[in-house]
């Protein structure tokens, strides 16, 4: 008997140094999303890097979570809401408003006003950030941007006599001339996604997301549905999400279509030299959507230095420099910027070239339902002909300053 | 301790105490979410904008009959019940009669005949969605290959053939559900019936009639109740391969309440949700009259 209980108080006497130890420790769950398996491994990779060299005893778990067609953000609502979330995660600013709502995230501004690396991120991207938070305070991170821009295949258009358009009205024209020979000169997005490259068409005519019911927005939607209607795109187009205008673009059913520099590695892959990219051109105005991606950290977080720790490491250290290099999005801090790796990728060139005119949606709490629902819907019904232009646009507008 | 006496009769505490963690744990998984859906749906519980949430009385409800997405929706779910279950249970019936025949490979047979209905509802959208596709899919090569059509047919991204194809796919997926179950019951219908009426120089189609489906009254009732109320729920299918589109063309209802929960308009979504559960009791109303008639309540 007295074997055991010495046995026993020995066990316990280990245990409690070993829980004394993990003390000294300290964990942040980190959730992201990645495009495919190479960016989740390649996202372990900076993890363990992260581990192995932050010197503070932080030790970074990171958890894969499906993007799920946007479905993540609701994802990690439901998480939070339910107290299981995680402590710091990866971002849409689309989000931001209901989170706000809800107290879920932390203020970062006391960490940036103490942090050096802050004048690495440009003004503006701040700006952006603090207005997504309801104006008051940053509760967002940035890390790294996607501009649109339209991919094109030079073979294609050499075939059709058609050169790389540089105004709007010769894209339009392009996409007229390139369809033939069971090839569509354009793969638009109907579905969910699809206000991106849209938004496009509205501010080249001189419309904007302000009011989108004046009628250079609506002469704009108006160009979206007869590109669909006269036979330029695919016939799947009002269901065509992410995967389909890539998928159509690879396969050769499409001449052109709009995405970022994400998707560049794929296509060079499969085109070689025979893929190009040029900026959305300018029609009256010019806009191109600004993909965004970003970190924050949560309310809940009980070691918030060792997260904000991480954060900096993803914006302006060596995590924004690996993440970058690889998915090749474009960097939000300086320095990486300006690497020569960077500076040299043609993609990255007409992402920079385009980032004077890239913005986003309004970032308001209906923004979110706006994308998932009210747009592939409101804009299908247009492209099948069941509303006009202007209807379409009238419950866009009322949809998303309801 | 197990009796207490009740004007002057001993009470067995017993059954009460023992049915007790059930009740329990029926009372937490389900009144509980019920009531709570209930309160949300009496609230403009918007969690975009957790601040204002406030008793609205019926004002969800009286939103909802004026809501033109809402009663599309409810016609779109009767099209997809009726349809869906319907064809169901037909081709069901069919497969029912002949793996009821003697032939070789019948094992086999009835074993292949599950596959549908033990794949996920998820994959098999994903496998339909590809089958159907409007550029590449499998079917619009076989239409072209056979001379029935002459060019690709966007299936899932046209009005008039969007539902009528998300219909095919829930089809698909459950003809084994009722082909097993009436497989069941009909190998519990007593041959002497068929003999006695072979003798009387019955017809195929007159014993299908007078012998076989009478006999198979109950089955048919119970698969079709359960299949209606499953199927009037069913989101997986229609979600993964359109979404509900294209233009809302194969929302039905529950993937409208799905879609409305999604963007965090919870009061909403529980207004339709309750509105959805009183439609599918007045399906489940006959079968439980029909039950506890059959069980003498």
């Amino acid at each position: 008997m007295k074997k055991i209980l010495s046995t026993l108080l020995a066990l316990m006497m280990v245990l409690s140094l070993a829980s004394v130890a993990t003390a000294e420790g300290v964990t942040i769950k980190y959730w992201f999303w990645a495009d495919n398996d190479a960016y989740a491994a390649t996202m372990q990779e900076m993890i363990a890097d992260f581990n192995a060299t932050n010197g503070q005893g932080i030790t970074v778990v990171g958890e894969q979570i499906p993007w799920d067609g946007g479905g993540y953000s609701n994802t990690v609502f439901t998480a939070a809401m339910g107290g299981g979330g995680p402590d710091v995660a990866s971002w849409k600013l689309t989000a931001t408003p209901s989170f706000v709502a809800n107290d879920l995230l932390a203020p970062l501004d006391d960490y940036l006003a103490a942090w050096s690396d802050s004048s690495q991120i440009e003004t503006s991207l701040w700006d952006v950030m603090r207005t997504a938070g309801g104006g008051d305070k940053v509760y967002v991170m940035p890390w790294n941007t996607q501009v649109l821009y339209v991919y094109y295949r030079p073979s294609l258009f050499a075939a059709a006599g058609v050169s790389v358009p540089t105004t709007y009205q010769e894209f339009l024209d392009a996409c007229a001339a390139l369809t033939k020979d069971g090839v569509y000169g354009f793969g638009m997005r109907g579905a969910k996604g699809g206000q991106e490259p849209w938004g496009s068409f509205i501010h080249a005519r001189g419309g904007s997301f302000a009011d989108l019911t004046t009628p250079e927005a609506v002469q704009g939607m108006q160009d979206f549905i007869d590109l669909f209607q006269k036979g330029y795109t695919p016939p799947t187009a009002p269901s065509d999400g992410f995967s389909q205008i890539i998928d159509n673009f690879k396969s050769g059913l499409t001449a052109m279509t709009i995405h970022h520099i994400g998707s560049s590695a794929g296509m060079v892959e499969t085109f070689g030299d025979d893929v190009g990219a040029f900026v959305f051109p300018a029609g009256v105005g010019q806009w191109t959507s600004m993909g965004d991606t970003e970190n924050v950290m949560f309310a809940s977080c009980a070691n918030k230095d060792a997260a904000f720790a991480w954060l900096s490491y993803l914006a302006t250290g060596k995590g924004q420099e690996t993440w970058c290099k690889v998915t090749g999005n474009v960097p939000v801090a300086a320095s990486v910027k300006a690497l020569d790796e960077f500076q040299q990728n043609p993609f990255m060139k007409v992402s920079i070239q385009g980032a004077p005119y890239a913005g986003i949606l309004p970032i308001l709490d209906t923004t979110t339902e706006w994308i998932s629902t009210v747009w592939p819907s409101t804009v299908q019904q247009a492209l099948l002909g069941e509303i006009t232009a202007q209807e379409c646009m009238d419950t866009l507008q009322a949809e998303l300053y309801k | 301790m197990e009796f207490i006496r009740k004007r002057g009769r001993r009470t067995n505490l017993w059954p009460y105490l023992l049915v007790l963690p059930a009740l329990t744990v029926v009372v937490c998984v389900v009144f509980v979410p019920i009531l709570n859906a209930v309160s949300m749906s009496l609230q403009n519980y918007d969690l975009r904008r957790p601040k204002l949430i406030s008793f609205i009385g019926l004002e969800n409800y009286i939103k909802l009959f004026a809501d033109r997405q809402f009663i599309a929706s409810l016609y779109r779910t009767a099209l997809w019940v009726v349809f869906g279950v319907g064809f169901q249970f037909v081709f069901g019936f069919a497969l029912a009669l002949l793996l009821n025949q003697e032939f070789r490979g019948r094992a086999l047979a009835r074993s292949v005949s599950l596959i549908p209905w033990v794949t996920p509802g998820v994959l098999i959208a994903l496998m339909w969605r590809w089958l159907l596709d409007g550029n590449y899919g499998v079917i619009n090569d076989l239409l072209q290959k056979t001379g029935i059509t002459d060019g690709n047919i966007a299936f899932l991204a046209a009005r008039a053939t969007a539902l009528p194809s998300v219909i095919l796919t829930i089809v698909w997926q459950g003809i084994p559900f009722f082909a097993l179950m009436l497989l069941a019951g009909l190998q519990g219908i007593a041959h002497e019936l068929y003999e006695a009426a072979d003798i009387d120089g019955a017809k195929s189609l007159q014993k299908l009639r007078f012998i076989t489906i009478p006999s198979l009254k109950n089955t048919i009732f119970v698969t079709t109740m359960l299949r209606v109320i499953w199927v009037a729920n069913s989101v997986d299918v229609i979600f993964n391969m359109t979404e509900g589109g294209p233009a809302y063309a194969t929302q039905t209802l529950s993937v409208y309440i799905y879609l409305k929960a999604n963007t965090l308009n919870m009061g909403y979504a529980s207004a339709m949700a309750l509105i959805m559960t009183v439609l599918l009791l007045g399906v489940s109303i006959p079968y439980l009259r029909s039950m506890f008639r059959d069980q003498g309540v």
